[in-house]
């Protein structure tokens, strides 16, 4: 009788065993399960924040490498710096190019549907207008909307903010740009502030229109 | 004699026993186990998911503070400076601290120097210091 009871399972200790796997296996599967979920968002998530990291910083080095690039406007024959400032877009030439090209790059960053775009291409010593609404735009800030402060001096001396840079017009670059990003959904991101100073503000040539700045 | 045969053959029937499944004792702590090793890597994710949350937080900060830190050098090159819209107020304070010493050999007058500083800020633990690039009015 003893020897019976030891040779094998009983029907009701099977139930039970597999209940138990199955109950286990069941909670292990929906702890699992949650993990992997939350890794994988964890992981995309930390991507996306690095990756933005990276651009902000390649965004502000671009501005702080802003150039007083110069061109020979066709109709009325004079030079002008190119540096076309609005409130909700932004273009300008720039020492840093990115992708290691050796020469000057102009940029520009406009808002579209899907986020903030940025169109690239290399400055020769014509105007870059031609040339950038010819290239495919890139999306830079994905569900951001940009906009713009661009830093003069007024005749007190005193340093203020205003929402567009005509740089054909004034024939000088601000002395420093504010970029500010609005999130679309204002829940999940917080706004971003970049803040550079542009150190060669000057055409080395080129005299400044200072009055209709001021 | 007979007693020692008994035993044997007891012995062998438990060993025979033993070998032929696992008890309900022995799966459940088999199971124990291996629960308690997929908990303890659970527990090794999920420092690892607050790592990768608490870095996203910083390389937020840090970018928030890089503004801040570049208003307050603005706003100490240049005085007067107008507070930029929908910006935070930063506590950032910019001290100008002393030159790098002058190259033993100076050929002329310049108007473009280094100069060191410091950046404070309420609640600070470490030291920040850098150095930026000063126009003089007068070549010195």
């Amino acid at each position: 009788m003893k020897h019976q009871q030891q040779s094998g399972f009983t029907l009701m200790e099977i139930i039970i065993a597999l209940a138990l796997t199955a109950m286990l296996l069941t909670m292990l599967t929906a702890g699992l399960y949650g993990v992997v979920r939350d890794w994988d968002d964890d992981a995309s998530a930390l991507d996306d924040s690095m990756d933005l990291a990276v651009t902000v910083l390649q965004l502000e080095r671009a501005l702080l490498g802003a150039f007083p690039h110069s061109y020979r406007d066709q109709e009325t024959l004079a030079r002008e710096v190119y540096f076309k400032g609005e409130e909700d877009s932004l273009a300008w030439v720039s020492e840093v190019s990115p992708g290691r090209q050796g020469n000057r790059t102009a940029w520009q960053l406009v808002n579209g549907s899907d986020g903030v775009m940025v169109f690239l291409t290399p400055a020769m010593s014509d105007n870059p207008d031609e040339r950038l609404a010819s290239v495919e735009p890139r999306l830079l800030f994905p569900g951001y909307e940009v906009r713009f402060e661009y830093l003069y001096e007024g005749l007190e001396f005193e340093r203020l903010w205003r929402d567009s840079w005509p740089g054909a017009e004034v024939n000088n670059l601000p002395l420093a740009v504010h970029v500010h990003l609005t999130p679309h959904d204002d829940i999940a991101n917080e706004p971003i502030d970049i803040i550079t100073a542009i150190p060669a503000n000057r055409h080395r040539a080129i005299r400044p229109n200072l009055e209709l700045i001021q | 004699m007979k007693t020692f045969l008994y035993n044997k053959a007891q012995h062998q029937s438990h060993s025979w026993n033993k070998q032929r499944g696992f008890t309900l004792l022995e799966v459940m702590v088999a199971l124990t186990i291996t629960s308690l090793v997929l908990g303890s890597i659970f527990t090794l994710a999920a420092g690892s998911k607050r790592l990768a949350v608490s870095t996203q937080e910083s390389v937020r900060d840090s970018a928030a503070i890089r503004a801040r830190i570049n208003l307050a050098l603005l706003d100490n090159q240049f005085r007067e400076l107008q507070f930029p819209q929908d910006m935070e107020e930063g506590d950032f304070e910019i001290q100008a601290g002393e030159r790098p010493e002058d190259p033993i050999r100076r050929t002329e007058p310049l108007r473009d120097l280094l100069e060191f500083y410091e950046i404070t800020y309420p609640g600070q633990q470490a030291p920040l210091t850098g150095t930026r690039w000063v126009r003089l009015e007068l070549p010195e």
